[in-house]
């Protein structure tokens, strides 16, 4: 088991690796946007030649200022050319391999990440991110713990009054959330809720709203995200304990005189809770991709809102970019991680990475 | 030839080998054939899948709304790529349902100013007054209301109220009047002023006063301590000086403690040259007094706005006559040549230039409806005369309609049909649906059957592959593309299809595994079949099936993450297109409609509305469908329902 848990981190960290280190050279060897205010750009440039990824050459020859200035001359690939009256001081990238490298030992010494450069230029974007992260979060937490016992029942219900009406209701029911985008759910329950009716706000309450206030602005961002959730786990349960409850071990268990609540307890329930728990654990990574355009309908402060508004057009922020991918990359490869060795625990029968 | 029947169990045992004979001894044996017909294994499938009602209704429905998708575009007579902007934000109207009440095309209009000068204009209704800039043909007369909410802008339209003056820190605070005034002594000029409340201690007055020198030394016309009206000649010692003075009345709030107040109702100035006051100032033109001097506040007070709301006809507003002030000459003459069965002259002479005392009218059913001007003619190069009309268009008529069209979805922002639009988006979401689906599907059945079919080392490095590529997140593969390309088709594309393709692959990789071992595919190749065959005329075509009814499901997941990402604004979008096989298709999206409509959910729902409701339906009906089709192609659920 420790062998087996050992491979899958190192694998998983491999992927991450992999994952950002293809992400980071391809979004640096774009264009860049540096900040677009003069002041903020000659510090994010000052920036970044202290961090190692850009030198600063000046140009002093007459000549070759007059070129410069006429355009005539060849610059690197986002190189930054400031004309301070009798000299041009030049911003010019290292290449993307020392990048690289600088980048990623920034990472792992200081945790550092880069500066943001349009979103809230020259803020680290760690710091940017600090305060959204734990939005995010909460909500989708929120959200996981409001499903998980909704799914579970409706499931069970559907499952045992198998071919009731309520059983039919449920399934329909089911189809239909199912299909259903999570964000045409979340602009129905906008529209119905937050517009027509006017029970519950129509977008995300600002933080120095009343606690009631916040409550209630939480409902409809985690319902808008539950619904397809709460519809995929019934459907799982409901299939999984239909297929337990027709099995002959719970005859048996009938048999030598169990009721039916004990034998669905102790016996069908945990024999169907093999493939639901990695499930639902995997689910949390959808819901955290989910939360990105829920976000943006509620307009909900969290990450993936900014990371909408670090990928606007001609207006993108890589550094932004690069740390809200690692948010999402690592938590959907530790979800991974933790489905992996979730079988183990859940089913005893199971020995993960066993020899045959 | 003895039955067997016929015989006791005793009698059996005794049968005499002489009583056997045979049974085909006279008659020979062919194949009978089958009494009922063969059930092959497509025929089961179908079978099977007409059984269950709700899925075949489900499947008319997609049949349905991908009929309509593929056909409204061609054959609607309604504007939906064109800007038009006399068409924005119509509401829905639909035939039949607006005898009823309902979907009428008309809207409940509330908070609209009322102008106050047309109170009392309208027949039948002599209390009621006129929304500004709202033709009141289009106005439902009957649901016309007025009411007022109190206000206290700085506007005009907010109506009556009074000014307050309190002093901040200081004894006193002065305001002058917003013009200078001619005061004659001929005349006798008056100022009068109202004072509604005054703050009774501490000393607290009012000095009204005109200066001679602009501002910097006052002359007492009166002082006002208390609540109600006054008037003040301006009189004689200053007469001495000029005949005529030129001052601003000037308002001086006194009091010995600085917390003075007073509200002003009106300030008038009159004399006896004619009936009419010079002026008279209250509510907002009081208001905008400037103050001079001291320091303090000053604020309006219980101003009130006079709101309308009615029911509001848009349709026949917008397609009303329409002013043009520029019609080019060339254009006019066209359109008569063009219709000049319809557009017959009835007043006017065309010899002469129109005018709007004596303008060109034009016959009913002709798009110009009255000519009331003409440019100056330029003389351009090589003598070409260039001049313009001023005319009145029958919009209507000018857009090719014969009636008021009918916009079942209402219009958008853009004035285009969301009817069409709807089913335009549709259609664009079904094609990027087919060809990323047909994409991923052939990649990954080609992917799945290497693996599949080589197994070992190239399988488990080709699964290690695929794994890493599933691991990475939409949003990376999303902002890598729009770093390198952009938003717009081939992004989008390019992000469905990154990761879209495992899915099949499993698939795929699974029959293989199937089907690989078994004697055919062993048979096979001793009798020295390559590769190339053995997966493509014997494994391929017994997994396809299970391959194929598995993806059906992946249309609609296709669209499904293309709205939410043309949502995000990271589709296609409006006037750009893109071509398929030669045919250039709208960008707009569902998700692009829904997205266009977010900004107007509060005020007109029906934008996001119907979109949402279409793309639910065909989501569910398609999700349906793939389920029922898979189920019935599983040969392990046959038998079981």
């Amino acid at each position: 088991m420790i062998r087996y848990t050992m491979i899958r981190v190192v694998w998983i960290f491999l992927i991450l690796v992999t994952t950002l280190s293809i992400n980071f050279v391809i979004l640096k060897s774009a264009p860049e946007y540096p900040p677009t205010q003069p002041e903020d750009r000659d510090m994010w440039y000052a920036r970044q030649v202290s961090d190692g990824f850009y030198t600063e050459r000046l140009i002093t020859d007459e000549a070759e200022i007059e070129r410069v200035r006429a355009d005539e001359h060849d610059p690197i690939q986002n190189s930054f050319y400031r004309d301070e009256g009798d000299r041009i001081r030049v911003f010019e990238p290292v290449p993307i391999s020392i990048q690289y490298f600088t980048w990623v030992s920034n990472i792992v010494t200081d945790w550092h990440w880069g500066y943001s450069t349009r979103v809230q230029p020259n803020t680290e974007v760690f710091e940017v991110l600090s305060s959204r992260i734990p939005v995010t979060l909460r909500l989708n937490l929120v959200a996981l713990v409001f499903y998980i016992p909704i799914g579970f029942g409706l499931g069970i219900w559907a499952a045992l009054k198998k071919n009731s009406l309520a059983d039919n209701v449920i399934s329909l029911s089911v189809m239909i959330f199912i299909s259903l985008p999570s964000f045409v759910v979340m602009l129905f329950l906008v529209l119905i809720f937050g517009y027509t009716l006017g029970w519950l706000p129509n977008q995300w309450p600002p933080s120095y709203a009343s606690d009631l206030n916040q409550f209630l602005g939480i409902i409809l961002p985690v319902l808008g995200l539950s619904f397809g959730s709460i519809a995929g786990l019934t459907r799982t349960t409901r299939a999984e304990l239909t297929e337990v409850l027709t099995s002959e071990f719970l005859l048996l268990a009938r048999t030598k005189g169990l009721t039916r609540q004990q034998s669905v307890i102790r016996h069908a329930m945990r024999n169907s809770m093999v493939p639901l728990v990695p499930g639902i654990i995997a689910s949390f990574v959808g819901l955290l991709s989910g939360s990105v355009i829920i976000e943006q309908i509620y307009t909900i402060p969290g990450t993936g809102r900014i990371f909408i508004r670090a990928l606007a057009q001609n207006n993108l922020d890589y550094n932004l970019l690069l740390g809200i991918s690692a948010f999402y990359t690592i938590i959907g490869l530790f979800a991974v991680l933790l489905v992996d060795l979730s079988y183990g625990v859940v089913d005893p029968r199971i020995r993960m990475g066993a020899k045959k | 030839m003895i039955k067997y029947e016929e015989y006791s169990d005793e009698q059996v045992k005794d049968i005499k080998k002489s009583d056997f004979e045979f049974i085909q001894r006279d008659e020979k044996v062919y194949d009978k054939k089958f009494e009922t017909k063969p059930i092959g294994y497509f025929k089961d499938a179908m079978i099977r899948f007409a059984k269950n009602r709700v899925n075949v209704v489900a499947t008319l429905i997609l049949v349905t709304l991908i009929l309509l998708s593929v056909f409204v575009p061609i054959l609607t007579t309604k504007n939906y790529d064109v800007l038009e902007t006399q068409l924005t934000y119509l509401p829905p109207r639909v035939p039949l349902l607006e005898r009823l009440g309902i979907l009428d095309g008309s809207r409940y209009l509330e908070d609209q100013t009322v102008d106050r000068a047309t109170i009392g204009t309208i027949e039948g209704y002599p209390e009621l007054g006129l929304p500004l800039n709202r033709d009141p043909e289009f106005i439902d007369m009957d649901t016309l209301k007025n009411y007022s909410i109190p206000c206290s802008d700085l506007d005009d339209r907010c109506y009556g109220g009074e000014v307050r003056m309190s002093l901040g820190n200081t004894t006193f605070l002065t305001m002058r009047s917003s013009t200078v005034f001619e005061f004659d002594p001929e005349f006798d000029p008056t100022v009068t002023v109202t004072i509604d409340d005054i703050f009774a201690e501490d000393n607290t007055f009012v000095n009204v006063m005109i200066s001679l020198d602009g501002g910097l030394t006052f002359e007492l016309l009166g002082t006002m301590d208390e609540v109600g009206t006054e008037e003040f000649e301006v009189f004689h010692p200053m007469f001495l000086h000029e005949d005529v003075i030129e001052s601003y009345v000037y308002l001086q709030l006194n009091s010995d403690l600085s917390n003075g107040w007073v509200h002003f109702l009106s300030v008038t100035v009159d004399d006896t040259s004619s009936d009419d006051v010079i002026r008279h100032d209250q509510g907002f033109s009081l208001h905008s007094y400037t103050v001079t001097e001291g320091n303090g506040r000053r604020s309006r007070i219980n101003g009130e706005l006079l709101f309308a709301s009615f029911k509001w006809d848009p349709y026949r507003a917008a397609f009303g006559e329409r002013y043009e002030s520029a019609f080019s000459a060339e254009r006019f003459y066209a359109l008569i040549e063009e219709n000049q069965d319809k557009c017959g002259l009835v007043e006017g002479d065309m010899s002469v230039a129109p005018t709007a005392e004596n303008p060109w009218v034009f016959a009913e059913g002709c798009s110009v409806t009255r000519v009331v001007g003409r440019t100056e003619i330029v003389i351009g190069p090589g003598g070409s005369q260039h001049y313009s009309y001023s005319l009145y268009q029958d919009f209507m008529i000018s857009r090719g309609y014969s009636s008021i069209p009918y916009f079942f979805f209402g219009t958008t922002q853009g004035g285009r049909d969301l009817f069409a639009l709807t089913w335009v988006g549709l259609r664009t979401s079904l094609t990027i649906g087919i060809i990323v689906s047909f994409i991923n599907i052939t990649v990954g059945i080609i992917y799945g059957s290497i693996s599949g079919y080589y197994g070992g080392k190239v399988d488990l490095l080709m699964e290690r592959f695929s794994e890493v590529i599933s691991r990475i997140p939409w949003l990376v593969t999303l902002s890598i593309f729009m770093a390198l390309i952009g938003p717009g088709a081939l992004t989008l594309i390019l992000v469905l299809i990154v990761s879209g393709w495992i899915g099949v692959s499993s698939v795929t990789r699974t029959q293989f595994y199937r089907y690989k071992g078994r004697e055919y595919v062993l048979a096979s190749r001793t009798l020295g079949a390559k590769d190339s065959r053995l997966i493509f005329r014997h494994i391929l075509p017994n997994g396809i099936g299970t391959i194929i009814t598995a993806s059906v499901l992946m249309i609609p997941m296709v669209m499904f993450t293309e709205a939410a990402l043309s949502y995000l604004g990271f589709g296609i979008g409006h006037g750009q297109s893109f071509r398929v096989l030669g045919i250039e298709l709208s960008g707009v999206s569902v998700g692009v409609l829904l997205s266009d409509g977010r900004t107007e959910m509060m005020t007109r729902p029906y934008l996001t509305l119907y979109p949402a409701i279409i793309i639910s339906i065909l989501m569910i009906t398609f999700n349906m469908f793939g389920n029922a089709l898979r189920d019935a192609f599983n040969p392990s659920l046959r038998g079981s329902e």
